[in-house]
């Protein structure tokens, strides 16, 4: 099983660096991090803390929309071309494919959050020498939340339509960054306060992931902070691609 | 593989679709026929009978809402079972980056071939297929027939003892057509205790290559008999070519089923020696000739469509003249 996991995540690297959304996705990142640079000259005293502060939004804002949408495009077109049959039809489980393709997305996400980290480095440079150490903790703990959404939205493919898949999910990204704000100024005695307690605990709580405004002073997180968001992410994953795989098992493949 | 199993049994199969919160559609109804192991089965039905339901539930793409089904022994939703079985599907796609190589090498680890064994088969099947030209040129600039035949290579890829083509043939050309069904005539060859079961609406095709065939009707079964026995029973058939009738009698005899205008006069067919005697004494009162009586094999198509419910459209001389 696991050997076909990375053979299936291995066509699923390729075919993502042969996808346009791939490419266009790039033109946003490389979009994202060049006006950083410029947003940081309009400052004349916190010149780092800003070029720093834009990038790394900017780049988890990429991150984002990179696992939604390359998720939609590398699962939801498998399965509406009708190439999946052949795959299939050959005696492996559809969780394999599921975590081959999971599996393979991560990589690309990982190698790009990679690729982010080093150019942000290169740059922050520019106005003086860069806290590696929190700009890495920071980009690490993107690529969590990455992965995060991308088992979410590979939950949501399965159970539904390309463009219901993309709205849940961006929904799902900005009620887990914003769930404790929704709790804290919420009307306590509304009915609408009472179903949001109960989505709030099936939303991840994305703020886990999140460092930014550490790292654009310089300041890191302690290891066990780090563990933590490590194991919470696992958590996350390994439930919404449990339910997406049990889901994917039970359902019909109208190829 | 259960030794002395059928390569295919469903039991009892219904599969009922939800299409709505309360709608239902049963796409196939109580569904039971078994396919024994060497043959070379057409699954036939028109349109909406039920013949894509069925492959999809062998091959467990689908799952059935009551009934049992078995491949080689096996229940078809265990992963084994898809270990006997070799897919052609009707519009096989692939990722358009790999090439023919490169296809074939996912699908044959997928299966569990590695190195020489894998190589040498890939060679034997390419060539086979015809596609060893192109092994390092990309899918992506493969035409229809290509792109088939390298679908029905990687079905071959682990001999499977049992091959499952969804109309292989459909959207080829005869040219197409004619290879797909040399290559499957030599694949038995090759093979002959495998088992092929395959749909197709090209019925012309399946007398040529089965030895069985399965009717379905709206979901259900209609027959299951060896093309022989389908094609030697009925009445038989007969087309009369009449001349020299009086154009006033004409539209009597176009009014007839399968009756048509020809350059030579009116061709008639009749259904039986009984209704060609009472044709020809119909003939000979109304003053006319009768050229020539043909005896018609009866046709699988004539038996597919023996009793729908719909009436087929017939080219009359009235209509052809609109059409024209």
């Amino acid at each position: 099983m696991s050997l076909n996991i990375f053979r299936i995540a291995w066509i699923a690297v390729r075919e993502l660096l042969y996808e346009r959304v791939f490419y266009i996705l790039l033109c946003f990142v490389a979009l994202s991090l060049s006006l950083s640079l410029l947003l940081g000259q309009m400052t004349y005293i916190e010149q780092y803390k800003l070029t720093v502060d834009f990038m790394l939004a900017g780049g988890e804002i990429s991150m984002v929309l990179f696992s939604i949408f390359a998720g939609i495009s590398l699962f939801q077109k498998e399965l509406t071309m009708g190439s999946v049959s052949m795959t299939l039809a050959k005696p492996i489980s559809r969780s394999t494919f599921l975590l081959g393709k999971f599996v393979g997305q991560c990589a690309v996400q990982m190698t790009m959050v990679l690729g982010m980290l080093i150019v942000t480095i290169a740059v922050s440079s520019v106005y003086r020498h860069p806290d590696i150490a929190s700009l890495a903790q920071t980009y690490c703990l993107i690529g969590f939340e990455s992965m995060v959404l991308t088992s979410l939205c590979y939950f949501f493919a399965v159970n539904s339509g390309a463009i219901t898949t993309a709205v849940i999910s961006l929904c799902f990204f900005g009620a887990g960054h914003l769930r404790d704000n929704i709790t804290q100024n919420a009307d306590m005695k509304s009915a609408s306060f009472q179903i949001w307690r109960v989505v709030k605990n099936l939303v991840p709580d994305l703020e886990l992931f999140n460092s930014k405004p550490l790292a654009s002073y310089g300041v890191t997180i302690s290891s066990v902070e780090m563990g933590w968001a490590f194991v919470y992410c696992v958590i996350c994953v390994t439930f919404f691609l449990t339910l997406a795989s049990l889901t994917f098992n039970m359902k019909d493949i109208p190829t | 593989m259960t030794l002395n199993s059928d390569a295919i049994s469903l039991t009892n199969v219904t599969k009922i679709f939800h299409t709505g919160v309360i709608k239902r559609k049963t796409a196939v109804e109580d569904l039971t026929f078994s396919v024994a192991r060497g043959e070379v089965v057409g699954l036939l039905g028109a349109n909406g009978s039920g013949k894509s339901t069925t492959i999809k539930m062998i091959l467990g793409f689908l799952k059935a809402t009551h009934g049992e089904l078995t491949v080689c022994g096996h229940n078809t939703e265990e992963r084994i079972a898809r270990s006997f079985i070799g897919y052609l599907p009707e519009n096989p796609r692939f990722q358009r980056f790999l090439t023919a190589h490169d296809v074939m090498k996912y699908f044959g680890r997928l299966l569990g071939m590695r190195g020489e064994e894998l190589e040498k088969r890939i060679a034997h099947l390419l060539e086979l297929v015809s596609l060893k030209h192109v092994t390092k040129e990309r899918v992506h600039g493969f035409s229809k027939g290509m792109t088939q035949r390298l679908a029905l290579a990687q079905a071959l890829l682990n001999r499977p003892p049992l091959l499952i083509f969804d109309e292989p043939m459909s959207g080829l050309d005869p040219l197409g057509r004619k290879e797909i069904r040399s290559l499957i005539m030599r694949i038995h060859d090759e093979m002959p205790d495998s088992t092929m079961f395959f749909s197709t609406h090209i019925l012309g095709d399946v007398e040529q290559v089965c030895s069985s065939v399965i009717l379905l009707k709206q979901g259900r079964l209609k027959r299951q008999c060896t093309l022989d026995e389908l094609l030697s029973q009925g009445d038989q058939r007969f087309e009369l070519l009449i001349r020299n009738l009086a154009p006033s009698l004409h539209k009597k005899y176009l009014d007839a089923f399968e009756s048509r205008l020809s350059a030579g006069g009116i061709q008639v067919v009749v259904d039986g020696a009984e209704a060609l005697a009472a044709k020809l004494a119909e003939v000979e009162k109304d003053g006319a000739t009768v050229a020539s009586v043909n005896s018609q094999r009866k046709s699988l198509e004539d038996e597919l469509f023996a009793d729908t419910s719909f009436p087929l459209p017939v080219a009359t001389n009235q209509s052809m003249g609109k059409s024209l």
